[in-house]
Protein backbone atom coordinates (compact mmCIF):
# COMPACT_ATOMS: atom_id res chain seq x y z
CA UNK A 1 0.00 0.00 0.00
CA UNK A 2 1.51 3.27 -1.04
CA UNK A 3 1.58 4.98 1.98
CA UNK A 4 0.23 8.80 1.57
CA UNK A 5 0.39 12.01 3.31
CA UNK A 6 -3.23 11.12 4.74
CA UNK A 7 -3.13 7.83 5.64
CA UNK A 8 0.43 7.96 7.15
CA UNK A 9 -1.52 10.93 9.84
CA UNK A 10 -4.41 8.90 10.15
CA UNK A 11 -2.18 5.96 11.36
CA UNK A 12 -0.54 8.19 13.55
CA UNK A 13 -3.80 9.11 14.94
CA UNK A 14 -5.27 5.90 15.43
CA UNK A 15 -2.21 4.31 17.44
CA UNK A 16 -2.43 7.66 20.26
CA UNK A 17 -5.74 7.58 20.15
CA UNK A 18 -6.53 4.21 21.26
CA UNK A 19 -3.95 4.43 23.43
CA UNK A 20 -5.26 7.13 25.51
CA UNK A 21 -9.27 6.13 24.38
CA UNK A 22 -10.20 5.27 28.41
CA UNK A 23 -9.15 7.59 30.28
CA UNK A 24 -10.84 10.22 28.02
CA UNK A 25 -14.32 9.03 27.82
CA UNK A 26 -14.61 9.23 31.64
CA UNK A 27 -13.00 12.95 31.48
CA UNK A 28 -14.74 13.95 28.80
CA UNK A 29 -18.40 13.00 30.00
CA UNK A 30 -17.51 15.27 33.42
CA UNK A 31 -16.28 17.86 31.52
CA UNK A 32 -19.28 18.18 28.91
CA UNK A 33 -21.28 19.79 30.69
CA UNK A 34 -18.39 22.65 31.27
CA UNK A 35 -17.45 22.57 27.52
CA UNK A 36 -17.01 25.61 24.86
CA UNK A 37 -20.35 26.07 23.42
CA UNK A 38 -22.42 25.22 27.27
CA UNK A 39 -20.18 27.89 28.52
CA UNK A 40 -21.53 30.26 25.96
CA UNK A 41 -25.19 29.02 25.95
CA UNK A 42 -25.28 29.45 29.89
CA UNK A 43 -23.73 32.49 29.38
CA UNK A 44 -26.73 33.48 27.47
CA UNK A 45 -28.78 32.47 29.76
CA UNK A 46 -27.58 34.51 32.64
CA UNK A 47 -28.01 37.69 30.35
CA UNK A 48 -31.68 36.65 29.80
CA UNK A 49 -32.39 36.14 33.67
CA UNK A 50 -29.95 39.36 34.53
CA UNK A 51 -32.66 42.09 34.97
CA UNK A 52 -29.82 44.85 34.69
CA UNK A 53 -28.79 44.00 31.01
CA UNK A 54 -32.74 42.88 30.46
CA UNK A 55 -35.04 44.57 31.60
CA UNK A 56 -37.97 42.95 30.38
CA UNK A 57 -38.12 38.91 28.97
CA UNK A 58 -40.92 38.90 26.77
CA UNK A 59 -40.77 40.22 22.93
CA UNK A 60 -44.63 41.44 23.64
CA UNK A 61 -43.33 43.40 26.93
CA UNK A 62 -40.75 45.24 24.63
CA UNK A 63 -41.73 48.85 24.97
CA UNK A 64 -40.68 49.70 21.36
CA UNK A 65 -42.27 46.70 20.42
CA UNK A 66 -45.50 48.27 21.81
CA UNK A 67 -44.73 51.24 19.78
CA UNK A 68 -44.04 49.98 16.61
CA UNK A 69 -47.21 48.01 16.29
CA UNK A 70 -49.02 51.02 18.49
CA UNK A 71 -52.80 49.79 16.74
CA UNK A 72 -53.50 53.86 15.68
CA UNK A 73 -50.07 55.48 15.58
CA UNK A 74 -47.29 52.41 14.98
CA UNK A 75 -45.41 52.18 11.79
CA UNK A 76 -47.01 48.54 11.75
CA UNK A 77 -50.65 49.50 12.82
CA UNK A 78 -52.30 46.53 11.09
CA UNK A 79 -50.49 44.23 13.50
CA UNK A 80 -48.24 41.11 13.30
CA UNK A 81 -49.02 39.02 9.63
CA UNK A 82 -50.97 42.57 8.50
CA UNK A 83 -50.57 44.24 5.06
CA UNK A 84 -47.02 46.70 5.83
CA UNK A 85 -45.40 43.18 7.59
CA UNK A 86 -46.39 40.89 4.49
CA UNK A 87 -44.62 43.48 2.49
CA UNK A 88 -41.83 44.11 4.30
CA UNK A 89 -40.98 41.17 6.92
CA UNK A 90 -42.39 38.14 4.80
CA UNK A 91 -40.59 35.94 2.37
CA UNK A 92 -41.09 33.36 -0.07
CA UNK A 93 -38.49 30.50 -0.69
CA UNK A 94 -37.12 29.06 -3.95
CA UNK A 95 -37.04 25.11 -5.11
CA UNK A 96 -33.07 25.03 -5.38
CA UNK A 97 -33.28 20.81 -6.28
CA UNK A 98 -32.72 21.41 -9.90
CA UNK A 99 -29.20 22.53 -9.32
CA UNK A 100 -28.50 19.83 -7.37
CA UNK A 101 -30.08 17.02 -9.60
CA UNK A 102 -27.36 18.49 -11.85
CA UNK A 103 -24.86 17.81 -9.47
CA UNK A 104 -25.55 14.34 -9.08
CA UNK A 105 -26.28 13.76 -12.53
CA UNK A 106 -22.17 14.65 -13.37
CA UNK A 107 -21.48 11.74 -10.85
CA UNK A 108 -21.05 13.77 -7.56
CA UNK A 109 -22.06 11.57 -4.77
CA UNK A 110 -23.69 13.54 -1.42
CA UNK A 111 -24.93 12.60 1.97
CA UNK A 112 -28.58 13.08 1.16
CA UNK B 1 -8.58 38.20 10.97
CA UNK B 2 -8.56 35.95 14.58
CA UNK B 3 -6.65 32.88 13.29
CA UNK B 4 -9.02 32.88 9.57
CA UNK B 5 -7.86 34.05 6.23
CA UNK B 6 -10.21 36.27 4.07
CA UNK B 7 -10.62 37.18 0.32
CA UNK B 8 -11.58 41.17 0.48
CA UNK B 9 -14.62 40.23 -1.77
CA UNK B 10 -17.43 42.06 -2.20
CA UNK B 11 -20.39 40.22 -4.23
CA UNK B 12 -22.05 42.80 -6.13
CA UNK B 13 -25.53 43.91 -6.17
CA UNK B 14 -27.51 41.50 -8.47
CA UNK B 15 -25.05 38.55 -8.18
CA UNK B 16 -26.07 35.00 -8.08
CA UNK B 17 -25.43 33.49 -4.93
CA UNK B 18 -25.59 30.38 -5.74
CA UNK B 19 -22.27 30.59 -7.70
CA UNK B 20 -20.33 32.62 -4.55
CA UNK B 21 -17.88 30.52 -2.93
CA UNK B 22 -18.42 32.06 0.86
CA UNK B 23 -16.24 28.68 2.12
CA UNK B 24 -13.31 27.71 0.47
CA UNK B 25 -10.46 25.20 1.31
CA UNK B 26 -6.68 26.16 0.79
CA UNK B 27 -5.37 23.03 -1.09
CA UNK B 28 -1.83 24.29 0.16
CA UNK B 29 -2.83 23.73 3.42
CA UNK B 30 -4.96 20.31 3.64
CA UNK B 31 -3.17 17.43 5.87
CA UNK B 32 -5.56 15.48 4.24
CA UNK B 33 -7.25 14.68 7.98
CA UNK B 34 -10.72 14.09 6.82
CA UNK B 35 -12.13 16.30 9.99
CA UNK B 36 -14.11 18.48 8.04
CA UNK B 37 -16.00 15.71 6.37
CA UNK B 38 -17.16 14.62 9.72
CA UNK B 39 -18.91 17.96 10.25
CA UNK B 40 -20.54 18.70 6.91
CA UNK B 41 -23.81 17.32 7.10
CA UNK B 42 -24.61 17.87 3.05
CA UNK B 43 -21.43 16.08 2.13
CA UNK B 44 -20.27 19.35 0.04
CA UNK B 45 -16.36 19.04 1.52
CA UNK B 46 -14.55 15.61 -0.07
CA UNK B 47 -11.33 14.33 -0.39
CA UNK B 48 -10.17 14.98 -4.64
CA UNK B 49 -7.37 12.85 -4.48
CA UNK B 50 -4.95 9.98 -3.25
CA UNK B 51 -3.58 12.39 -0.77
CA UNK B 52 -7.25 13.26 0.90
CA UNK B 53 -6.70 16.68 0.08
CA UNK B 54 -10.18 18.41 0.65
CA UNK B 55 -12.53 20.73 -1.64
CA UNK B 56 -16.19 21.92 -1.54
CA UNK B 57 -17.37 20.48 -5.06
CA UNK B 58 -19.70 23.14 -5.48
CA UNK B 59 -21.03 25.59 -4.13
CA UNK B 60 -24.93 24.50 -4.79
CA UNK B 61 -23.98 21.67 -2.24
CA UNK B 62 -22.65 23.93 0.50
CA UNK B 63 -24.92 25.48 3.11
CA UNK B 64 -22.07 28.00 3.83
CA UNK B 65 -22.24 26.56 8.00
CA UNK B 66 -18.81 27.12 8.26
CA UNK B 67 -18.46 24.29 10.37
CA UNK B 68 -15.80 22.64 8.71
CA UNK B 69 -13.82 25.80 8.98
CA UNK B 70 -13.75 26.14 12.59
CA UNK B 71 -12.53 22.23 12.77
CA UNK B 72 -10.32 21.81 10.56
CA UNK B 73 -7.20 21.60 12.95
CA UNK B 74 -4.73 23.03 10.55
CA UNK B 75 -6.55 26.38 9.61
CA UNK B 76 -6.74 25.01 6.04
CA UNK B 77 -10.50 26.76 5.03
CA UNK B 78 -11.11 30.12 4.50
CA UNK B 79 -13.84 32.69 3.62
CA UNK B 80 -14.23 33.73 0.39
CA UNK B 81 -16.34 36.65 0.99
CA UNK B 82 -15.16 40.13 3.14
CA UNK B 83 -16.89 43.02 3.26
CA UNK B 84 -14.65 44.78 5.13
CA UNK B 85 -12.86 46.67 2.99
CA UNK B 86 -15.74 48.36 1.30
CA UNK B 87 -17.45 49.00 5.08
CA UNK B 88 -14.26 50.61 6.03
CA UNK B 89 -14.78 52.97 3.15
CA UNK B 90 -18.10 53.61 3.99
CA UNK B 91 -17.65 54.21 7.92
CA UNK B 92 -15.07 57.35 5.88
CA UNK B 93 -17.48 58.75 3.50
CA UNK B 94 -19.44 61.75 5.07
CA UNK B 95 -22.76 61.06 2.87
CA UNK B 96 -23.27 57.52 3.97
CA UNK B 97 -25.22 56.83 6.93
CA UNK B 98 -23.92 53.50 8.58
CA UNK B 99 -26.23 51.73 10.59
CA UNK B 100 -24.81 48.59 12.97
CA UNK B 101 -26.99 45.82 13.07
CA UNK B 102 -25.13 43.17 15.38
CA UNK B 103 -26.88 39.73 16.34
CA UNK B 104 -27.06 37.85 19.65
CA UNK B 105 -24.92 35.75 19.91
CA UNK B 106 -21.94 38.24 18.51
CA UNK B 107 -21.94 39.80 22.05
CA UNK B 108 -21.22 36.15 23.71
CA UNK B 109 -18.40 35.62 21.52
CA UNK B 110 -16.59 38.74 20.95
CA UNK B 111 -15.07 39.61 24.09
CA UNK B 112 -12.83 36.24 23.70
CA UNK B 113 -10.55 37.91 20.94
CA UNK B 114 -9.69 40.51 23.54
CA UNK B 115 -8.50 37.76 25.89
CA UNK B 116 -11.90 37.03 28.10
CA UNK B 117 -13.18 34.28 29.16
CA UNK B 118 -15.38 31.85 26.75
CA UNK B 119 -18.90 33.08 26.69
CA UNK B 120 -18.38 36.63 28.33
CA UNK B 121 -21.13 38.68 27.65
CA UNK B 122 -19.69 41.84 26.21
CA UNK B 123 -22.81 43.66 24.80
CA UNK B 124 -22.24 47.24 26.46
CA UNK B 125 -18.52 47.38 25.23
CA UNK B 126 -19.53 46.01 21.72
CA UNK B 127 -22.08 48.66 21.59
CA UNK B 128 -19.31 51.25 22.58
CA UNK B 129 -16.84 50.03 19.88
CA UNK B 130 -19.37 50.27 17.11
CA UNK B 131 -19.78 54.29 17.71
CA UNK B 132 -16.15 54.56 18.17
CA UNK B 133 -15.77 53.20 14.63
CA UNK B 134 -18.27 55.61 13.15
CA UNK B 135 -21.64 54.03 12.74
CA UNK B 136 -24.01 56.51 12.79
CA UNK B 137 -26.92 54.28 14.13
CA UNK B 138 -26.29 51.83 16.88
CA UNK B 139 -29.05 49.75 16.08
CA UNK B 140 -29.18 46.23 16.85
CA UNK B 141 -30.55 42.81 15.61
CA UNK B 142 -31.82 41.76 18.62
CA UNK B 143 -34.65 44.32 17.90
CA UNK B 144 -36.04 42.71 15.39
CA UNK B 145 -35.61 39.14 17.64
CA UNK B 146 -38.50 40.52 19.22
CA UNK B 147 -40.29 41.60 15.87
CA UNK B 148 -39.83 37.52 14.42
CA UNK B 149 -41.53 36.62 17.58
CA UNK B 150 -44.31 38.60 16.95
CA UNK B 151 -44.29 37.70 13.51
CA UNK B 152 -43.37 34.15 13.39
CA UNK B 153 -45.48 33.56 16.44
CA UNK B 154 -48.53 34.89 15.46
CA UNK B 155 -48.44 32.88 12.17
CA UNK B 156 -48.02 29.61 14.25
CA UNK B 157 -51.43 30.63 15.99
CA UNK B 158 -53.16 31.80 12.62
CA UNK B 159 -51.74 28.01 11.66
CA UNK B 160 -53.19 26.06 14.10
CA UNK B 161 -56.37 28.06 14.01
CA UNK B 162 -57.00 27.46 10.58
CA UNK B 163 -56.35 23.88 10.41
CA UNK B 164 -59.48 22.18 9.01
CA UNK B 165 -60.26 24.87 6.43
CA UNK B 166 -59.08 24.93 2.34
CA UNK B 167 -56.69 27.10 2.24
CA UNK B 168 -55.02 26.50 5.58
CA UNK B 169 -51.18 26.51 5.46
CA UNK B 170 -49.62 23.27 6.90
CA UNK B 171 -48.23 22.08 10.07
CA UNK B 172 -45.62 21.61 11.49
CA UNK B 173 -44.34 25.24 11.26
CA UNK B 174 -40.57 25.51 10.77
CA UNK B 175 -38.53 28.40 11.98
CA UNK B 176 -36.77 30.21 9.13
CA UNK B 177 -34.34 32.45 10.87
CA UNK B 178 -30.94 30.23 9.99
CA UNK B 179 -29.89 30.47 6.28
CA UNK B 180 -28.20 27.44 6.48
CA UNK B 181 -31.04 25.47 7.20
CA UNK B 182 -33.12 27.64 4.72
CA UNK B 183 -30.43 26.61 2.11
CA UNK B 184 -30.65 23.05 3.16
CA UNK B 185 -34.80 22.94 2.95
CA UNK B 186 -34.84 24.82 -0.65
CA UNK B 187 -32.07 22.29 -1.72
CA UNK B 188 -32.82 18.67 -0.25
CA UNK B 189 -36.49 19.07 1.06
CA UNK B 190 -38.14 21.53 -1.59
CA UNK B 191 -41.23 19.77 -1.16
CA UNK B 192 -41.30 20.71 2.60
CA UNK B 193 -40.90 24.79 1.62
CA UNK B 194 -44.93 25.36 2.32
CA UNK B 195 -44.01 24.09 5.95
CA UNK B 196 -41.32 26.84 6.61
CA UNK B 197 -42.46 30.11 8.31
CA UNK B 198 -42.60 32.75 5.69
CA UNK B 199 -41.03 35.14 7.90
CA UNK B 200 -37.27 37.01 7.25
CA UNK B 201 -34.89 36.02 10.21
CA UNK B 202 -34.46 38.84 12.34
CA UNK B 203 -31.70 40.28 10.05
CA UNK B 204 -33.83 40.34 7.13
CA UNK B 205 -36.65 42.17 8.99
CA UNK B 206 -34.00 45.09 10.27
CA UNK B 207 -32.99 45.60 6.99
CA UNK B 208 -36.02 46.85 5.10
CA UNK B 209 -37.56 48.46 8.40
CA UNK B 210 -34.05 50.17 9.15
CA UNK B 211 -34.27 52.20 5.54
CA UNK B 212 -38.17 52.79 5.92
CA UNK B 213 -38.76 53.19 9.27
CA UNK B 214 -35.52 54.01 10.71
CA UNK B 215 -35.30 56.37 7.95
CA UNK B 216 -38.42 58.14 8.77
CA UNK B 217 -37.68 58.60 12.68
CA UNK B 218 -34.07 59.89 12.01
CA UNK B 219 -35.51 62.06 9.02
CA UNK B 220 -32.53 60.55 7.34
CA UNK B 221 -33.18 59.51 3.41
CA UNK B 222 -33.43 56.13 2.96
CA UNK B 223 -31.03 56.26 0.12
CA UNK B 224 -27.86 57.51 2.21
CA UNK B 225 -28.32 54.44 4.37
CA UNK B 226 -25.96 51.15 4.35
CA UNK B 227 -26.85 48.67 6.57
CA UNK B 228 -24.01 46.38 8.07
CA UNK B 229 -25.20 42.75 9.65
CA UNK B 230 -22.66 41.75 11.93
CA UNK B 231 -23.05 37.68 12.21
CA UNK B 232 -21.48 34.97 14.56
CA UNK B 233 -22.01 33.27 10.93
CA UNK B 234 -20.72 32.76 7.20
CA UNK B 235 -24.29 31.74 5.97
CA UNK B 236 -25.53 34.72 6.59
CA UNK B 237 -23.67 36.27 4.25
CA UNK B 238 -25.46 34.14 1.62
CA UNK B 239 -28.28 35.61 2.99
CA UNK B 240 -27.47 39.04 2.89
CA UNK B 241 -27.32 39.26 -0.93
CA UNK B 242 -30.53 36.90 -1.39
CA UNK B 243 -32.20 39.17 -3.99
CA UNK B 244 -35.99 38.27 -2.98
CA UNK B 245 -35.28 39.75 0.62
CA UNK B 246 -35.46 43.86 -0.90
CA UNK B 247 -38.80 44.97 0.00
CA UNK B 248 -37.17 48.61 0.92
CA UNK B 249 -36.86 50.23 -1.98
CA UNK B 250 -33.18 50.47 -2.37
CA UNK B 251 -30.49 48.03 -4.06
CA UNK B 252 -30.52 45.80 -1.12
CA UNK B 253 -31.96 45.83 2.55
CA UNK B 254 -28.66 43.97 3.86
CA UNK B 255 -25.56 46.23 1.91
CA UNK B 256 -22.93 44.25 3.94
CA UNK B 257 -22.66 41.46 6.41
CA UNK B 258 -19.45 40.65 8.93
CA UNK B 259 -18.90 38.36 11.25
CA UNK B 260 -17.51 38.04 15.06
CA UNK B 261 -13.79 37.64 13.83
CA UNK B 262 -14.08 39.95 11.41
CA UNK B 263 -15.52 42.96 14.23
CA UNK B 264 -12.82 42.31 16.30
CA UNK B 265 -9.88 42.53 13.83
CA UNK B 266 -11.46 46.14 12.78
CA UNK B 267 -11.46 47.42 16.33
CA UNK B 268 -8.29 46.03 16.99
CA UNK B 269 -7.02 47.60 13.45
CA UNK B 270 -8.77 51.15 14.59
CA UNK B 271 -6.63 50.66 17.68
CA UNK B 272 -9.69 50.85 19.92
CA UNK B 273 -9.00 49.23 23.54
CA UNK B 274 -11.92 47.44 24.04
CA UNK B 275 -11.53 46.69 27.64
CA UNK B 276 -10.93 49.59 28.74
CA UNK B 277 -14.46 50.61 26.95
CA UNK B 278 -17.84 52.03 28.98
CA UNK B 279 -20.91 49.76 28.77
CA UNK B 280 -23.13 52.05 26.37
CA UNK B 281 -26.72 51.40 25.02
CA UNK B 282 -27.79 50.94 21.69
CA UNK B 283 -29.75 54.13 19.63
CA UNK B 284 -33.87 53.54 20.45
CA UNK B 285 -36.32 52.78 18.06
CA UNK B 286 -34.69 49.90 16.53
CA UNK B 287 -32.28 49.27 19.60
CA UNK B 288 -33.87 48.24 22.80
CA UNK B 289 -34.77 44.22 23.12
CA UNK B 290 -35.48 41.97 25.49
CA UNK B 291 -34.17 38.46 26.98
CA UNK B 292 -36.28 36.88 24.98
CA UNK B 293 -34.30 38.21 22.32
CA UNK B 294 -31.05 37.17 23.19
CA UNK B 295 -31.59 33.84 23.90
CA UNK B 296 -32.04 33.82 19.84
CA UNK B 297 -28.11 33.00 19.97
CA UNK B 298 -29.04 29.18 21.60
CA UNK B 299 -30.29 26.25 20.41
CA UNK B 300 -34.03 26.21 21.41
CA UNK B 301 -34.32 29.95 21.97
CA UNK B 302 -36.61 30.76 19.26
CA UNK B 303 -38.67 28.08 20.53
CA UNK B 304 -38.79 28.92 24.14
CA UNK B 305 -39.43 32.87 22.92
CA UNK B 306 -42.13 32.07 20.63
CA UNK B 307 -43.54 30.04 23.54
CA UNK B 308 -43.28 32.70 26.13
CA UNK B 309 -45.33 34.62 23.73
CA UNK B 310 -48.32 31.66 22.51
CA UNK B 311 -48.26 30.77 26.04
CA UNK B 312 -49.98 34.27 26.94
CA UNK B 313 -52.08 34.56 23.90
CA UNK B 314 -53.79 30.91 23.84
CA UNK B 315 -54.43 31.11 27.67
CA UNK B 316 -54.76 34.77 28.06
CA UNK B 317 -53.51 34.42 31.12
CA UNK B 318 -49.51 35.72 32.03
CA UNK B 319 -46.95 33.13 32.17
CA UNK B 320 -45.39 33.72 35.37
CA UNK B 321 -42.04 32.32 34.55
CA UNK B 322 -40.81 32.72 31.72
CA UNK B 323 -37.93 29.73 31.64
CA UNK B 324 -39.17 27.36 29.52
CA UNK B 325 -36.16 24.90 30.20
CA UNK B 326 -37.30 21.10 28.54
CA UNK B 327 -36.81 23.18 25.15
CA UNK B 328 -33.44 24.27 25.69
CA UNK B 329 -30.90 22.21 23.60
CA UNK B 330 -27.28 21.61 23.60
CA UNK B 331 -27.38 19.10 21.19
CA UNK B 332 -29.30 16.57 18.98
CA UNK B 333 -32.85 16.39 18.95
CA UNK B 334 -35.27 17.67 21.78
CA UNK B 335 -38.99 17.40 21.81
CA UNK B 336 -41.30 18.12 24.19
CA UNK B 337 -45.05 18.66 25.04
CA UNK B 338 -46.10 22.24 26.44
CA UNK B 339 -49.42 22.06 28.48
CA UNK B 340 -51.30 25.70 27.88
CA UNK B 341 -54.26 26.37 30.07
CA UNK B 342 -57.81 26.90 28.10
CA UNK B 343 -55.50 25.51 24.77
CA UNK B 344 -54.26 22.29 25.39
CA UNK B 345 -51.22 20.62 24.37
CA UNK B 346 -48.37 22.41 22.02
CA UNK B 347 -45.97 19.85 20.68
CA UNK B 348 -42.70 21.15 19.71
CA UNK B 349 -38.95 19.34 18.41
CA UNK B 350 -35.51 21.50 18.53
CA UNK B 351 -32.95 20.28 16.27
CA UNK B 352 -29.52 21.24 16.30
CA UNK B 353 -27.29 20.34 13.41
CA UNK B 354 -28.32 19.65 9.91
CA UNK B 355 -28.33 15.17 10.10
CA UNK B 356 -31.07 15.58 13.13
CA UNK B 357 -33.12 18.50 10.96
CA UNK B 358 -32.96 15.92 7.95
CA UNK B 359 -34.81 13.01 10.50
CA UNK B 360 -37.41 15.66 11.39
CA UNK B 361 -38.15 16.22 7.72
CA UNK B 362 -38.07 12.51 6.55
CA UNK B 363 -40.69 12.33 9.36
CA UNK B 364 -42.88 15.31 8.19
CA UNK B 365 -42.55 13.93 4.82
CA UNK B 366 -44.02 10.92 5.51
CA UNK B 367 -47.02 12.47 7.01
CA UNK B 368 -45.76 10.97 10.47
CA UNK B 369 -44.66 14.14 12.37
CA UNK B 370 -46.86 15.13 15.59
CA UNK B 371 -45.32 18.51 16.40
CA UNK B 372 -46.82 22.49 15.62
CA UNK B 373 -43.66 24.09 15.91
CA UNK B 374 -40.24 22.85 14.76
CA UNK B 375 -36.93 25.46 15.28
CA UNK B 376 -33.75 23.83 13.41
CA UNK B 377 -30.42 25.49 13.82
CA UNK B 378 -27.61 24.19 11.69
CA UNK B 379 -25.03 24.77 14.04
CA UNK B 380 -24.47 22.34 17.09
CA UNK B 381 -25.72 24.45 20.10
CA UNK B 382 -27.09 27.31 17.91
CA UNK B 383 -25.60 30.66 16.85
CA UNK B 384 -23.01 30.74 19.89
CA UNK B 385 -21.33 28.18 18.01
CA UNK B 386 -21.64 29.66 14.43
CA UNK B 387 -18.96 29.55 11.80
CA UNK B 388 -18.27 33.13 11.99
CA UNK B 389 -17.34 32.92 15.88
CA UNK B 390 -14.16 32.95 17.64
CA UNK B 391 -12.34 29.65 17.24
CA UNK B 392 -11.95 27.21 20.18
CA UNK B 393 -8.86 27.22 21.02
CA UNK B 394 -8.73 23.66 21.98
CA UNK B 395 -8.74 22.80 18.26
CA UNK B 396 -5.65 24.01 17.30
CA UNK B 397 -3.91 24.19 20.58
CA UNK B 398 -2.43 20.59 19.96
CA UNK B 399 -2.66 18.98 16.98
CA UNK B 400 -2.06 16.15 18.81
CA UNK B 401 -4.83 16.50 21.50
CA UNK B 402 -7.03 17.29 18.76
CA UNK B 403 -6.35 14.28 16.89
CA UNK B 404 -6.42 12.37 19.49
CA UNK B 405 -10.59 13.98 20.29
CA UNK B 406 -11.08 13.20 16.97
CA UNK B 407 -10.09 9.84 16.64
CA UNK B 408 -12.37 8.92 20.11
CA UNK B 409 -15.02 10.78 18.51
CA UNK B 410 -15.44 8.59 15.28
CA UNK B 411 -14.80 5.34 17.82
CA UNK B 412 -18.10 6.15 19.85
CA UNK B 413 -19.76 7.27 16.84
CA UNK B 414 -18.80 3.84 15.64
CA UNK B 415 -20.06 2.58 19.06
CA UNK B 416 -23.06 4.03 19.44
CA UNK B 417 -24.20 2.75 15.43
CA UNK B 418 -23.43 -0.84 16.12
S1 LIG C 1 -10.06 19.30 8.12
FE1 LIG C 1 -8.66 20.75 7.10
S2 LIG C 1 -6.73 19.63 6.86
FE2 LIG C 1 -8.31 18.12 7.36
S3 LIG C 1 -9.00 17.37 5.30
FE3 LIG C 1 -10.38 19.04 5.90
S4 LIG C 1 -9.47 20.88 4.98
FE4 LIG C 1 -7.90 19.30 4.96
S1 LIG D 1 -19.55 25.17 5.06
FE1 LIG D 1 -20.90 23.64 6.01
S2 LIG D 1 -22.02 22.74 4.27
FE2 LIG D 1 -20.25 23.85 3.40
S3 LIG D 1 -18.67 22.27 3.21
FE3 LIG D 1 -18.36 23.27 5.21
S4 LIG D 1 -19.52 22.00 6.69
FE4 LIG D 1 -20.22 21.45 4.61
Amino acid sequence: MKLSRRSFIKAAGAVAGYAVLGVNIAKEAAAEVMDFVARRQNSVYAADANKKIYKYRKSQDNPMIVKIYDPKTGFLHDGPCGHESHHLLHTHYYDRSKKLNALKEKGIELNL
Amino acid sequence: MEGVEYSLYAPPVGVDSDTVQFVRVDEAKCEGCGACEEYCASGAIQSINDDGIHRIVDPVACMNCGQCLTNCPYGAIYEGVSFVDELAAKLKDPDTVVVSMPAPAVRYGLGECFGAATGTYVGGKMHAALRKLGFDYIWDNEFTADVTIMEEGTELLNRVKSQGSKDAMPLPQFTSCCPGWVKFAETFYPDLIPNLSTCKSPIGMLGPLAKTYGAKETKTDGKKIYTVSIMPCIAKKYEGVRGELDDGGFDRDIDATINTRELAYMIKAAGIDFNSLPDEDPDPVLGESTGAATIFGNSGGVMEAALRLAYEVLSGTKLANPDIKVVRTHEGINTADVEVPNFGTVKVAVASGLDNAAKLCEEVRAGKSPYHFIEIMTCPGGCVNGGGQPLDPEIRASLFRSTVAQINKRFRARKIKA
